[in-house]
């Protein structure tokens, strides 16, 4: 089960470096598919999808370092559930549009939306089997009675 | 450091990288510049026509002659003739169905039995291509994928010696078909 979980954070780590790498290159392009979507106000739009490569990037990254890697599958899979969203939303809104889930002109279908739901599920298997955070622990108060 | 805790954390941390990627990348996106979608833009495929640029007519790719001729002693290609039918009756490539530019009565019938081949190539009388080029055209809308146009046109290839024969076309309702 450990080495499930183990290969599940090392594959969903992969691809999201992947598709954080394809996108780097060519920025430009990849706002235009984060405005092809019609969810994020024009004026996001270009922060927003610089945004989305630096987290997804990042969240990738901590999804290989075990104490981080119950928040980074929390908010990869955050990031899937937005994606999922504005994909079925652009779909049932009839737009034809491309993913640009992979820096590609990939077309945008109800078999990405299913992927994305495939992988939602993959990130929160993840959140799941790994253990929290150890909490710090608290602050113990000077007894007075065992002072000298 | 509690999970929500960490979760700011990295997605402060990667809101810092994707703005510092996108500055090193050789596309930036402009930050301060607003992208609007091609169909708010007024430049998608629905916009009205005035606006949107007028697709350039789908050129058909050339075949040379010699590549036709190995192609038609193999059967490999559908060969079209879209001369007269005149012209048709007194020569051409062995096999070739006759659609001239005009149309054929029965056309549905010859574009299915040119179905059955991967490629299609049409040829006409003049150097230009030009009815070969229209018939193409009209064959690609029918759905044919792969038709390409014979370079130097029937002179050509009678000029190469390729396979021909002469007679009305036996798949095109047996009678010649004018123009």
């Amino acid at each position: 089960m450990r080495r499930l979980a183990l290969a599940a954070r090392i594959a969903l780590a992969g691809l999201f470096l992947w598709a954080a790498g394809t996108k780097v290159p060519d920025m430009a392009a990849y706002a235009e598919s984060v405005a092809n979507y019609r969810i994020v106000p024009a004026v996001l739009v270009p922060t927003i999808a610089a945004l989305l490569v630096g987290v997804e990037s990042v969240a990738a990254l901590a999804l290989l370092v075990r104490p981080w890697a119950r928040s980074a599958a929390l908010l990869l899979a955050l990031l899937l559930a937005v994606f999922t969203i504005g994909l079925t939303s652009a779909l049932a809104r009839g737009i034809d549009l491309a993913c640009g889930c992979f820096g590609g002109s990939d077309q945008a279908t109800w078999w990405t939306v299913l992927r994305d739901l495939v992988l939602l599920a993959l990130a929160l298997g993840v959140a799941a089997s790994s253990p929290p955070s150890p909490a710090r622990p608290a602050r113990r108060e000077p007894d007075p009675a065992a002072a000298p | 450091m509690t999970t929500l805790a960490q979760m700011v954390v990295l997605a402060a941390a990667g809101s810092a990288l994707g703005l510092a990627a996108n500055a090193l990348s050789p596309h930036p996106a402009v930050l301060a510049q607003a992208i609007l979608s091609p169909a708010e833009a007024g430049g998608g495929s629905c916009a009205a026509p005035s606006t949107a640029p007028a697709p350039a007519p789908w050129t058909p790719a050339r075949i040379g002659v010699e590549e036709a001729k190995g192609l038609c002693t193999a059967c490999l290609a559908g060969f079209v003739d879209a001369r007269g039918a005149h012209e048709y009756a007194h020569g051409h490539i062995e096999n070739a169905v006759h659609l001239p530019p005009a149309g054929h009565p029965d056309e549905a019938a010859v574009v299915a039995q040119l179905r059955t081949y991967s490629l299609v190539i049409v040829y006409d009388g003049d150097y230009s291509c030009a009815v070969a080029d229209d018939v193409a055209r009209r064959l690609r809308r029918a759905g044919l994928k792969d038709v390409r146009v014979l370079q130097g046109a029937w002179p050509a290839w009678v000029s190469a010696r390729g396979p021909s024969q002469a007679g009305v076309c036996g798949v095109c309702n047996l009678e010649p078909f004018s123009r």
